[in-house]
């Protein structure tokens, strides 16, 4: 086994990852990226204006492309080849990993929203989860910063749940479409308002990356670097100041300690030969994802750690949250027929329906704690597999009634925080190794009465919103029917969260561990509860604000360096 | 149409010619029906050994639950295109293409009765249409297979109602034989018979995947009035003028305009 000396590795390439290699190698600091996948080039690799039928299958996903042939993710989705994860008794739950340089930021939704001086503080105002270690206003210099250097579209809308960014920030958002603006008159009739969504795809070029030229779904990847990942921005910027090293195909298995208990160095398997190498460093940064960060702490048991590294909380593991999700969808034949006319647009949703009920939940006026917001499916979209539904008949009519009810169907989804419980959580399963020899993530999950009445309000307000609009809406789900599966919106953070005490969370403000002051989190495992604003944004302010402080720390060293090595 | 008594000069069931003896040559379809379900209640092989394969093992419990073929399909063995296929050039074949001569002969006959030439738009088969299908059915994944299922079996049903009803093949029938035939499945509701509830569901499958392959074709797109994927120099420019006066009657008609978005 060959051996390394390096001044910090960090493990993983999508949001927290990146964003942490470029700081530290932007403040001039030499660092080692690992990442599990194989290199990946989306300026070569994307299939812009590719259409479905050029697609076997019209496009359509299967096991091997779970969200579809052009989706970005390589050696991923929801099963991973080789690398499975088990689940506990009666839990459901998916994993979704990508295996590729930029992770999940190559297919992320690009929705970014800042989360709000509520979502900081959740116990405080309700006594339920778990307080972050700092307020709003500590990170809102952050969120200004890191959007201007991603590039967010959107407006400031004064609304209490979307914080407003300093001016010149935000990027100018698209025009709406014709069925936002049909929802958003249905929705300010019962008092809700609609908000232009805030993405991370530039209306307006910055450096080498160009605008949006609003065509080809995001999902796939962008070539034009529009819209955000980390294979187009930030790791190439990083590798431009010489002071990144990347070795792709490379899967951590375990943190080594030295006597004391203190990280020295990684193992990792290179996957092309199967061979076993080991790194070490001064500091090391987890930002495998949450769960995968977690995982690789879970394994690297020692004598000084026997609960797994840096787990003296015992919180590695615990605190999972996904966010909430359900959808209703009907077709609104008002609609029939509509003019027709390019809906590509940035290809996402250019309004959104952000939370109304802050004020309802202060006064006790709902039944569930935390808020939702929905994300709105229309428009005349690129034609797929789901193009013309279930009709009846055949011939002219038929392909007649399949016209006139293009663009006709409106869906909207429930996004919404869920509150930790005891009964979501992952360990390590004993029984089950990968195929690199490592033992394998074991989940657990159920949902609590916070989620499904956050749910059954959201379907009602849902068929509020459709019935509006002239839709006929039949009987709804029940909540626990509607509810998507622990995983499936794809937000699961809360690993190794952060807090005030040693006692109860893994990591300080700075995503230092508590345990070991060498071992950094910056992905979303760190996160102290799960706002229904999608985490991706938060992610890499996170990692900004705390890469940076990590680089004062070095910067700070004398003689009591203390990231170096005993 | 179900009363309709079958041609007393013609074999009824093209696959019964060895036991014809126990298959009056003049009765109606119900009784054909009636003993199809005899033979298949009752197990008797002796009796139906030259019978068709697909209609040997039917499964007709009552003369109204009509008939359903039991095909035995053999699982396909091909690998799908993996996780990391190449998205830029995708695969022309990903896998072996498994539809019969017949088969194809039969699916390229419903694509164009679903999707027939209107004006300069081309038919489902001009379009390829049956080759999407074909690939379809192919495919190593669940839901293709479930499909592929549902579709042959289909197929199948197509042929022996057609031998039934007019002792042909479905192909071989005329195209007013043909469209009765699919008339009887091609609506499915309340009051759609229980025997033709099944071959209507697996229709309405067959319906959507052929509409799913036209719209998504470059004509297809075209015809369903899809504009977009097409690089846009500066600014989104959102909807048309005339979209806006479309969506200002819809929200006068839906007492919405006091509510209406301000930009």
């Amino acid at each position: 086994m060959s051996t390394e000396q390096h001044e910090i590795v960090v493990v993983g390439s999508g949001a927290g990852g990146a964003m942490a290699a470029y700081v530290l190698a932007k403040a001039g600091h030499k660092v080692l990226m690992l990442e599990a996948g194989r290199d990946y080039n989306p300026k070569t690799e994307t299939p812009m204006f590719n259409t479905n039928s050029q697609a076997p299958l019209m496009g359509s996903g299967n096991k091997d492309k779970d969200f579809g042939f052009y989706d970005a993710t390589v050696d991923g989705g929801w099963s991973v080849p080789g690398e499975p994860y088990t689940t506990g008794k009666n839990s459901d739950f998916f994993w979704w990993r990508s295996r590729m340089l930029g992770g999940r930021t190559n297919h992320w939704g690009r929705y970014s929203l800042r989360f709000s001086e509520h979502d900081f503080k959740g116990k405080s105002r309700d006594g339920l989860g778990a307080d972050w270690p700092f307020e709003y206003n500590d990170i809102a210099p952050w969120y200004d910063k890191t959007e201007a250097l991603v590039g967010v579209c959107g407006t400031n809308t004064g609304l209490d749940d979307m914080p407003d960014s300093s001016e010149g920030i935000l990027q100018p958002p698209p025009t709406p479409r014709i069925p936002e603006l049909l929802i958003a008159a249905a929705a300010k009739k019962h008092g809700i308002e609609l908000a232009p969504m805030h993405r991370a795809v530039l209306t307006r070029p910055i450096d080498d990356r160009l605008a949006c030229f609003y065509a080809t779904p995001c999902g796939r990847g962008c070539s034009i670097g529009a819209a955000f990942q980390t294979t187009t921005s930030l790791i190439p910027m990083a590798k431009a100041t010489g002071n990144l090293e990347i070795i792709t195909d490379a899967m951590v298995s375990e943190i080594e300690v030295d006597d004391k208990g203190r990280p020295i160095g990684i193992k990792y398997i290179k996957k092309p030969t199967g061979k076993a190498h080991k790194i070490n460093a001064k500091v090391i940064i987890l930002a495998a994802s949450a769960c995968e960060s977690a995982r690789i702490m879970l394994n690297s048991r020692s004598k000084q750690h026997p609960n797994g590294l840096a787990n003296s909380s015992k919180q590695v593991g615990r605190n999972i949250m996904d966010s909430t999700g359900a959808g209703l969808g009907v077709m609104i034949p008002a609609l029939k027929g509509r003019p027709r006319y390019n809906e590509d647009g940035h290809t996402a949703n250019h309004l959104f329906i952000p939370w109304w009920g802050h004020k309802a939940q202060a006064n006790k006026e709902l039944d569930f704690p935390r808020g939702y917001h929905f994300e709105i499916g229309s428009g005349f979209r690129m034609p797929g597999t789901s193009v013309a539904g279930d009709l009846q008949g055949y011939g002219p009519e038929l392909k007649q009634t399949a016209k006139d009810n293009y663009g006709t169907y409106l869906s909207l989804a429930l996004r919404g925080e869920m509150l930790p419980n005891d009964n979501c959580y992952m360990e390590i399963d004993k029984e089950v190794k990968d195929k690199w020899g490592i033992n394998v993530v074991k989940f657990h999950w159920k949902w609590s009465k916070h989620e499904f009445n956050q749910v059954k309000h959201g379907l009602q307000t849902a068929k509020l919103l459709f019935e509006t609009m002239g839709a006929t809406v039949n009987k709804l789900p029940s909540p626990e029917e509607a509810i998507l599966k622990g995983g499936q919106i794809i937000h699961e953070v809360g690993a190794t969260r952060m807090g005030n005490s040693p006692k109860d969370s893994v990591t300080n403000e700075w995503g230092q561990t508590w345990d070991c002051d060498n071992l950094f989190v910056m992905d979303g495992g760190v996160f102290a509860s799960n706002p229904h604003k999608n985490c991706t944004l938060t992610i890499m302010t996170l990692a900004m604000r705390n890469a940076s402080w990590l680089s004062t720390q070095l910067n700070e060293v004398g003689e009591g360096d203390k990231y170096a090595q005993a | 149409m179900r009363k309709r008594e079958t041609n007393t000069g013609r074999k009824p069931l093209s696959g019964f010619e060895s036991e014809q003896r126990h298959v009056p040559n003049t009765m109606s379809r119900r009784d054909s029906l009636k003993w199809l379900s005899l033979i298949t209640a009752g197990g008797v092989a002796a009796v139906t050994s030259g019978v068709s394969s697909t209609l040997l093992a039917a499964q007709v419990a009552h003369q109204d639950s009509g008939h359903w073929p039991a095909h035995k399909l053999t699982p396909v063995s091909a690998k799908g295109y993996g996780k990391d296929p190449n998205l830029i050039m995708p695969p022309e074949t990903p896998w072996p293409l498994i539809m019969t001569a017949n088969e194809l002969v039969l699916i390229t006959l419903l694509c164009d009765i679903i999707v027939p030439k209107d004006g300069n738009t081309p038919s489902a088969t001009e379009l390829q249409v049956p080759a999407v299908i074909n690939e379809w059915v192919s495919a190593p994944y669940d839901w293709q297979q479930r499909d592929r299922v549902t579709i042959m079996h289909l197929l199948a049903w197509l042929n022996d109602e057609a031998k039934l009803e007019f002792q042909l093949g479905f192909s071989a029938c005329s195209r007013s034989q043909q469209i009765a035939i699919i008339d009887n499945i091609a609506y499915l509701n309340d009051t759609t018979p229980p025997q033709f509830s099944r071959p209507a569901q697996a229709f309405g499958r067959l319906r959507e995947l052929v509409l799913a392959a036209f719209f998504t074709t470059p004509a297809g797109m075209k015809d369903i009035g899809y504009l977009g994927n097409v690089p846009i120099n500066g600014d989104y420019p959102g909807p048309t003028e005339e979209a806006f006066a479309h969506l200002d009657n819809i929200l006068d008609e839906l007492g919405l305009s006091e509510y209406k978005y301000n930009t």
